[in-house]
Formats: C-alpha cells, sequence, structure tokens
C-alpha cells in the first residue's frame, strides 16, 4: 500500500527520483537485515579503533579511551581553529572546567578536526587560550567520519562504551544544558 | 522542492524509529548522518543570478551514511543524491549531477597493530602535499580510493600504510591506479622504552599514479611517482615538522602539459609557553598539481595530493572577497607567522576577564628559478596582516576587533587585471541579555581604490532561546556596483539535528574551505539546510 502511495504522489514525474526513494528503502532494510543477524552471532563491543595524535605527539586510541573510561563520563567535543562557535563554546567550558569537575568528574577531550592546512596552529592556539582539557588532532577526519560528524561544534557523550548524547551547534549559554546532562547521567 | 521535502521526511521518521529501538537492541555501534543542502534559484540580473541553463529552478545535494562497528569489524556506506546538483558543484554548470547511488562502501577488519580495509576509503601521508584522498562536501571533492588499504605495526615504534586503488570520480572512477606507501619510524621509541617527553619521528613515502598513455608523443609519461621524506619532532612547547616531496615529470591540463619535475617543501615550527603560543610556516612549491588523471579540467576533480593556501581562514564577509589560492602549477614561495597571547584575568591589560589578542601575517610570491624552490622571486601575489582583540567586559558582554591588511595580485590569483590594496575594519559585539538569550552585531568596512571599491557589511544575529536562532545581514558594495548582498535566515537546533532556512543574495566569487575553493556564481533565492547524526 505505501508502495502505491509512494508511486503514486512521488513518482509522478520522473521515474529516476523514484527509483531513488525505493533504492534508500532497499538500502535500508539490507542494512537492518545485517546488523540484526551479526547481533545475534557475536557478543562483544567496542567502537572502531581510531589512532590520534594529541597535541604532544602522543599517539592515543581512541576505543581504548571509550572503553577504558566505564561509567565515568567522557565528552568530546569536535572543533576546529577557524570555527568562531567552537571557540565560544570551548572558552566558556574552560572558564567553569575546575568548579564543574569538581561536582562530578568527567573526562573532557577537544578533538580537532583542523587539517593540515591550519593544525599547526592548536597547539599555540590552546596554549594562548589557557584551556585545562586534553586536545587530539583529527587530521584527515577520521574520528569525525567513524562517529558520523557533520558539522562542528559537535559534542558526545560517551558512558559505559556507548554515545548516549549528541547535539551539534553551540549558542551562548548552551553549556549549562551539557553540565545538566553530565550531572544527570 | 517537493521531493527533497519528502526525502527529508522520509530519512527523519527512519532516524527516529530507528535509532532508539537499535539502541537496545544492537550490541555494536551504528553511527549515521544525513546531510541535505538545497537551493531554489531566482533571477536577479543586477548581481548576475541567472536561471540554471537546464531550466531546473532546484539544486540539491544529499548525503546518508552508516557505519557500524563490531568487535573487530565495521562497515559503512555512503549514499549521495543530486536532485540535481547545486550550481558550481563539481561540473561545470551547464552540466549538473543529475544522479542518486551509493558512493562509497567499505568493510573493514582492524586489530591494534593491524588493520585491512577493502573498498572505498580516505588516507593522508605526511601532511597530504604528496597524496590525501578526503572528503570535503562544501566544495565538492570526494577522491576517496576504491581498493585495498593496510596499515601495519611490524614493531612498537614502526608504522607502515600501503595502498592501491582507483580514485572516485563521482559515481564513477577514474581510469588510473593510485598505489602508494608510507613508513614512519619513532626515533624516540625505538632509541628507549621509556615515555619522553621529546618526541622524534621520521618518515618515508611513496606514491606512483598510472594512467596508460596512448598518444603520440615521445617520452610521454603513464607512470608518475612522487617521493617524500619528513621529519617531526615534538617537545613539550616546542615542535617543527618539515616535509619535502619530489614528483616526476607529469604533463596535464592543468600545468599545460608541463615535462618538469615538482617539488615542495614545507616547514612548521611552534612555540608555546604558559598563555603564549608563536608558529611559523614557510613553504615552496612547483608543479605540484598532481591529478589522477590528466586531462582533468575542473579544479576539484580528482586531486591525487592536498596543497591549501596557507593563509588565515577569516570569518567575516568582507575578508572573505580577496582570499588567496595556492599556485600549485605556476610555483610559490612564502610564508605564515601566527601569535596567540592571553592578558589574564585582573592584570592591567585583561581587566577584570581577559584580553585574547591573535594576530597574523601570511606573504607569498614568485619563485625566482623554478628548477630551485629554495630561490625567492620578486613578484609579489598576495599578502594579509591582521590583528584581532576579544575583550570581555562584564559576563553580559564582549567585543572583538579585526583589522586587516589585503595586498591581492588579482591577475596571478584570479585572473583579473590589477592589482589590489585593501583594508578591513571588523566590530563584533555580543550582548547576552538573559541566560542563553543574545544578540551579537557584527560591523565590517573594507576600503580599496580598486576593483570594486569600498564595501560595508552588517549582521546581526538572534539567539532567542535554543533552539531557535535568527540572522539578518547585507553586504554592500557602493564603491562601484550599488549592489545590496542581503540575506535573512533562522535555524532551528534539536540536540544533533538541524534545519535552516535562508533568502537572499550570493555574491560571485571564489568559496573556499580549508584552503581549498571553487568558484560559485552569483545566486538570488531560498537556501535550505538539514543535518542530524544518531547512533550509538
Amino acid at each position: 500500500m505505501v508502495k502505491t502511495l509512494i508511486k503514486k504522489y512521488y513518482c509522478k514525474n520522473t521515474l529516476f527520483r523514484c527509483k531513488y526513494i525505493f533504492m534508500l528503502k532497499k538500502t535500508l532494510y539490507a542494512s537492518i537485515a545485517l546488523l540484526l543477524t551479526t547481533n545475534v552471532v557475536f557478543a562483544q563491543e567496542s567502537f572502531a579503533p581510531v589512532k590520534l595524535k594529541s597535541v604532544s605527539g602522543k599517539t592515543v586510541n581512541f576505543a581504548d579511551v571509550a572503553a577504558t573510561s566505564k561509567d565515568t563520563i567522557v565528552v568530546i567535543s569536535f572543533w576546529a581553529t577557524w570555527c568562531i562557535p567552537c571557540i565560544a563554546e570551548l572558552d566558556n567550558i574552560s572558564d567553569v572546567y575546575k568548579e564543574k569537575q569538581a561536582i562530578k568528574p568527567f573526562k573532557f577531550i577537544g578533538v580537532s578536526i583542523d587539517d593540515s592546512r591550519t593544525s599547526q596552529r592548536v597547539k599555540p592556539f590552546i596554549a594562548g587560550k589557557g584551556w585545562q582539557f586534553d586536545v587530539l588532532l583529527d587530521i584527515n577526519s577520521e574520528l569525525k567520519r567513524a562517529l558520523n560528524v557533520t558539522d562542528v561544534p559537535h559534542v558526545i557523550i560517551i558512558k559505559n562504551n556507548k554515545i548516549v548524547y549528541r547535539h551539534t551547534g553551540y549558542i551562548a549559554g548552551e553549556e549549562d544544558n551539557l553540565f545538566e546532562k553530565i550531572k544527570s547521567l | 522542492m517537493k521531493k527533497i521535502f519528502i526525502t527529508v521526511i522520509a530519512c527523519i521518521s527512519i532516524k527516529s524509529g530507528f535509532s532508539q529501538q537499535l539502541d537496545q537492541m544492537i550490541k555494536g555501534h551504528l553511527n549515521g548522518s544525513y546531510e541535505s543542502y538545497s537551493q531554489y534559484y531566482m533571477q536577479d540580473d543586477k548581481i548576475g543570478a541567472s536561471l540554471p541553463t537546464d531550466r531546473d529552478k532546484v539544486g540539491s545535494n544529499n548525503f546518508l551514511k552508516l557505519d557500524y562497528t563490531y568487535g573487530k569489524f565495521s562497515a559503512g556506506i555512503q549514499y549521495e543524491s543530486y536532485l540535481p546538483s547545486i550550481l558550481g558543484y563539481y561540473n561545470p554548470d551547464q552540466n549538473r549531477i543529475n544522479q542518486s547511488k551509493i558512493a562509497n562502501k567499505y568493510f573493514k577488519y582492524s586489530e591494534e597493530k593491524f588493520s585491512v580495509q577493502i573498498g572505498d576509503f580516505y588516507e593522508q601521508f605526511g601532511s597530504g602535499l604528496i597524496f590525501r584522498a578526503y572528503e570535503n562536501r562544501q566544495i565538492g571533492i570526494n577522491n576517496a580510493l576504491e581498493g585495498v588499504n593496510i596499515y601495519i605495526e611490524p614493531t612498537n615504534f614502526t608504522k607502515i600504510k600501503a595502498l592501491y586503488g582507483r580514485t572516485r570520480k563521482l559515481f564513477d572512477y577514474s581510469n588510473s591506479v593510485t598505489r602508494g606507501v608510507d613508513a614512519e619510524i619513532d626515533v624516540t621509541k625505538m632509541l628507549s622504552n621509556k615515555e619522553h617527553n621529546t618526541r622524534i619521528s621520521i618518515g618515508g613515502s611513496y606514491v606512483g599514479r598510472f594512467q596508460e598513455y596512448i598518444g603520440t608523443i615521445d617520452n610521454y609519461p603513464s607512470t608518475v611517482d612522487a617521493f617524500a621524506t619528513r621529519l617531526d619532532l615534538n617537545t613539550n612547547n616546542f615542535s617543527l615538522n618539515a616535509e619535502y616531496v619530489s614528483k616526476d615529470k607529469d604533463p596535464h591540463y592543468f600545468n599545460n602539459n608541463s615535462f618538469e619535475k615538482g617539488k615542495a617543501l614545507l616547514i612548521n615550527t611552534a612555540f608555546t609557553k604558559n598563555n603564549f603560543g608563536i608558529t611559523l610556516t614557510a613553504r615552496a612549491i612547483y608543479n605540484m598539481d598532481f591529478r589522477a588523471e590528466r586531462a582533468t579540467d575542473f579544479a576539484t576533480q580528482l586531486p591525487v595530493n592536498y596543497v591549501p593556501a596557507l593563509t588565515k581562514q577569516h570569518d567575516y564577509l568582507t575578508s572573505n572577497i580577496y582570499v588567496y589560492n595556492a599556485q600549485l602549477n605556476l610555483g610559490e614561495t612564502g610564508f605564515q607567522t601566527d601569535v596567540f597571547y592571553n592578558f589574564k584575568p585582573n592584570t592591567k591589560l585583561g581587566g577584570k576577564y581577559g584580553t585574547k589578542v591573535s594576530a597574523n601575517f601570511s606573504y607569498y610570491g614568485s619563485l625566482n628559478d623554478n628548477k630551485d624552490i629554495m630561490s625567492v622571486g620578486t613578484n609579489k601575489y598576495y599578502s594579509d596582516a591582521n590583528i584581532e582583540v576579544k575583550k570581555k567586559f562584564s559576563k553580559k558582554f564582549e567585543t572583538t576587533l579585526a583589522l586587516q591588511n589585503i595586498y591581492y595580485n588579482a591577475a596571478i590569483i584570479a585572473g583579473g587585471h590589477e592589482d589590489v590594496l585593501a583594508n578591513v575594519v571588523a566590530l563584533t559585539s555580543l550582548y547576552k541579555y538573559a541566560p542563553k538569550k543574545s544578540i551579537k552585531v557584527k560591523l565590517e568596512h573594507l576600503w580599496t581604490k580598486e576593483d570594486q571599491g569600498n564595501w560595508v557589511s552588517a549582521i546581526t544575529e538572534f539567539s532567542l532561546s535554543s533552539p531557535f536562532a535568527f540572522y539578518l545581514s547585507d553586504l554592500y558594495n557602493y564603491g562601484v556596483s550599488g549592489n545590496h548582498y542581503y540575506n535573512i535566515g533562522g535555524s532551528i537546533t534539536k540536540n544533533a539535528t538541524r534545519f535552516s532556512l535562508a533568502f537572499g543574495k550570493q555574491r560571485a566569487g571564489l568559496f573556499c574551505v580549508g584552503g581549498v575553493c571553487r568558484f560559485v556564481p552569483a545566486a538570488y533565492g531560498f537556501t535550505a539546510t538539514l543535518t542530524t547524526s544518531f547512533g550509538n
């Protein structure tokens, strides 16, 4: 019935656009089927191992960070040196960082998506800012892609090795929502 | 427009029903994202905005991506739909993309010290000067390779990457193959097992592209080989990276079939102390445009490497009128420096809430001798000197003042006639009148005696209360044309979903993201954007 409805209203003009929505559906069904079958077969879980460098050149595996944190909350904030709202958000978080840590401890990692055009600016930039939290460099957007982040700023909260919250964009004052969320989890 | 709307609704409903149940059902990680960018074009002869030549007034680029990881296995797809593509994207305008397909698909097996990926993959060697496969949806670059990508750590101080594949050419592939190997040795780890504050590593890469040549010119290369070496040094407050690339003779469309070798040298240094940071970057390049196919004639198609303009990426409308584009084929030499300083709160210059200062200077010009990338020529291409001061006066009010001086050699950068000397002043004020409610006003002015003369711009942004935000802006060229480029728009954001709608005029010019530019035609009409990310 749905098919007829779609055909009637959606495929009126061109066949090609009609093909699009059916293909989309097919793909989704296929992935759901794949997921359900794999779910029965396997039993362990971890994020895809993505290796990033810290600003001091140390290699960090994101999957390990997520797995070893267990029920401690991990906040991943995607940003870039050219992203004005990202910087406003991180500045405001940095201002109250110690105070909020005292209420409920959490891990906070700023993941810079600056590519090789601007990545060399990251280390002096954060020194100039005096940010207290760790910053990792995602120079070819590997982690950004693995976690399906489309735009920055984008915040992800991970608990017990699962993503429990995501937020995109930033408006002044929204960091309070984030801290409330951390407290409630 | 209706079709796009239905697609969007379908995606949202799939998403919301889907992700919640999956949360409980699925043991692995399923992630996805959907991004839609649509424009409705109207005619405006004054700014040169014409209707698309194919008479379809809509342009819409859509991307759906799904990735699943379970234990050591991951797989994913990317579905792309152009209904048809927005103007100036990937193809010349008379030849817009009008297709929808699964564009990328991959399967990956990864362990701690080993991984293998088959299908479409992204990768980068060093800084990307020799090889970078990446995606930039705004500019329209996706040069993922389809083939095999292997990563091995044979010892705890060695990393090796090897790849082989065809470059993605929209929904097809290049008629060439690219192969490459990259090795990196962590010298510090090799010499000692302890953790050190100083880290030194060296690396080397080989990238080769083979595209069969069946013409009649003698010695015309089918294979182009490129080699790179690099050094990275990192201490707590100092870093140095250097990379040198050489590329064999590589005649193609963009370098006018030049048989000369390509060369590039890049040096980055940075120093930090307390609340102070400084960087210095120097780069010289010649004949470094490296493409998967020789005959490619559209700037964003089939790049093998990544050579961005090393200048500051500004966030002002007027600053983005004269932007630099790296001269890959002609050759260039130059440098860029950045200084960051934070005057701490409760000091004389810091005031109660602190003052943040950043300054940047960049200069690029010709090589004296194309065979020698260390030689500095006399023809100046571009320079940009700018300073930005951000001052917080109270918890509710802060301002940012920016000054900029630009030299722009239009003949070299954009094929124009004259050199442009411009000055920009921009003042941004943010007032938070209630919790989560704010008004931002940005005023800018650009002075120049050349080209289009003076510009003035004003932007007002209202964040009424989350999730709503609105803006009004106008960019006005009162120097020559008298054209207004006004825009009005708003957005709604809920968690990781954001929808925005705007109406207005877009100036024709170079649109640059991440140092890569494409030419966007003048446009007048509506723009709707939807992005969402989901998963566990």
